[in-house]
């Protein structure tokens, strides 16, 4: 990546070009950019990037200047037209040279603190059966996750694999609402 | 990778998590990366697995290779480090008894899993401790010097001793009256009257268990700083020799060990595992028992039960 090309910033009009171009209505337009951005940092960061969020923004600059160009004459899935440009970035990135690794923030008790009350709130969102499963699921230690998942599973007559989606799905909606609560906490 | 009736490969959740570890071959990466970006229904399974991985480093469930992989290709996002951060949460909130691989935590790992001083909490802990430490150094003082007082007036006061020779009356006028002597004995000091507070003891019964169980047995917590929970740990076999017993919370902390204890046998044997009631608080606990068989420790059994 060339230092004027990393130095360029994205105007505000080429980004608003780029969700019209993903979708006339605003609201989806932001899911499926929301949507795009993460499949290109799973992808660059599979592809071993120790700054896939950076290369994935630095993508989608390089598409949103260039949808003026594209937008009358593109064909196709659009999505996939990010992944031709990515793959540009990340070619350049590895003429790079390479950079150490920054070191991961400390841990902070305060913030694990404010996680910890986030998740109880959130529990308590959940519904009964939801939070019981999810007490159950997580309960288990290296050794007995096996039996206690096989165990539950029967309990409620479902195969461990749909177990495991269930849960997976309780878990992400956990995810999702503690972020939230850590959101709004961080506001106050 | 299994091929579904449209003859599009359905991949398996182990490709996905090769996937997320970076370690797909150089010809299935191209054709996953493309599926990933026009399939709905694998772009939701991989961020499932992301959650799934998470959770599995967090209870220790990678072997080597997975674990070297998760933090040198995984966890290179802030988006996965928050998800890492809930599924320690999640461990440490919900799992009875998760040793992480031991022999990867480094010792760095383990001083950052100490009690976090900075913490409110701790500094009004802290706080309360050295009022406390104050006021029992003024009451020990004040105790010291009330027995100083008490040992110098003993000390120090004139003997009253018999008079060795009886009096002649030649040597006194005859009217004069004996002196009285003033017997008011030093005042003794006073003698605490309150008896003392009989500690009391909370029997618990358990047996051997293999793992953790929610039906594991549970104590109610004793409030006086002197009481005891007696744990009664069945033995299958009262073997000879010495036993040791080690008290550990839910993540594999010591909390309490006592050595050389004797089994006893009124029908079943069992050894009487006597903790201090102040070293619990509620949560899940589990007890070690070991024998010194000829110098030799040998483990005999885990118990579990629960504080309430």
């Amino acid at each position: 990546m060339s230092p004027a090309k990393t130095l360029r910033i994205l105007k505000q009009e080429e980004f608003d070009l780029l969700l019209k171009w993903l979708a006339p209505d605003p609201g989806l337009a932001g899911l499926i950019y929301e949507k795009i951005r993460w499949r290109l940092v799973a992808i660059l960061a599979s592809r071993g990037c120790t700054c896939p969020e950076e290369l994935a923004d630095e993508t989608i600059d390089r598409v949103a200047r260039r949808v003026i160009e594209i937008q009358d004459s593109y064909v196709g899935e659009k999505a996939i037209y990010f992944l031709g440009v990515m793959n540009n970035v990340h070619h350049e990135y590895l003429k790079r040279p390479v950079l150490p690794r920054l070191p991961e923030p400390d841990d902070d008790g305060e913030a694990k603190e404010r996680t910890h009350l986030c998740l109880e709130k959130c529990l308590d969102k959940l519904a009964p059966n939801s939070r019981r499963m999810i007490e159950q699921y997580y309960a288990a230690d290296k050794r007995a996750k096996i039996d206690l998942r096989k165990r539950i599973a029967a309990e409620l007559g479902i195969g461990i694999s749909t177990l495991r989606l269930r849960a997976l799905r309780i878990r992400d909606k956990l995810q999702t609402c503690i972020e939230q609560c850590l959101m709004l906490e961080a506001r106050l | 990778m299994v091929e579904d009736r449209n003859n599009a490969i359905e991949y398996s959740d182990d490709t996905i998590r090769r996937f997320l570890l970076g370690r797909l071959s150089a010809s299935e990466q191209p054709a996953f990366e493309q599926r990933l970006f026009s399939e709905d229904s694998l772009d939701a399974r991989v961020r499932l697995a992301e959650l799934d991985l998470a959770d599995d480093y967090a209870y220790g469930r990678l072997n080597h290779t997975e674990h070297e992989l998760f933090e040198e290709k995984f966890i290179v996002t802030a988006d996965r480090r928050r998800k890492l951060e809930v599924s320690r949460t999640l461990r440490k909130r919900f799992a009875i008894a998760a040793p992480v691989g031991k022999s990867r935590t480094s010792f760095i790992e383990r001083l950052r899993s100490l009690p976090h001083f900075n913490r409110p909490a701790w500094r009004y802990a802290f706080g309360v401790v050295i009022f406390i430490l104050l006021m029992g150094t003024v009451w020990v003082a004040v105790k010291r010097e009330s027995r100083l007082k008490e040992e110098i007036t003993r000390r120090f006061s004139p003997r009253r001793s018999p008079t060795p020779t009886v009096p002649l009356e030649s040597n006194h006028p005859g009217n004069s009256s004996a002196p009285e002597h003033q017997a008011s004995p030093s005042p003794m000091p006073v003698h605490d009257q309150s008896a003392p507070t009989q500690p009391t003891v909370v029997v618990v019964a358990l047996t051997p268990a293999v793992s953790p169980d929610s039906d594991a047995p549970s104590v109610d917590l004793p409030k006086g700083s002197q009481d005891i929970v007696r744990l009664q740990l069945a033995l299958k076999v009262n073997e000879p020799g010495s036993y040791r017993a080690e008290l550990l919370t839910a993540d594999a902390q010591s909390v309490f060990s006592t050595e050389s204890i004797k089994a006893w046998d009124s029908g079943q044997a069992q050894i009487d595992f006597d903790v201090p009631a102040p070293l619990l608080k509620t949560g899940n606990y589990q007890i070690r028992l070991s024998r010194d068989n000829a110098g030799a420790k040998e483990n005999v059994a885990n118990y579990y039960f629960r504080v309430r």
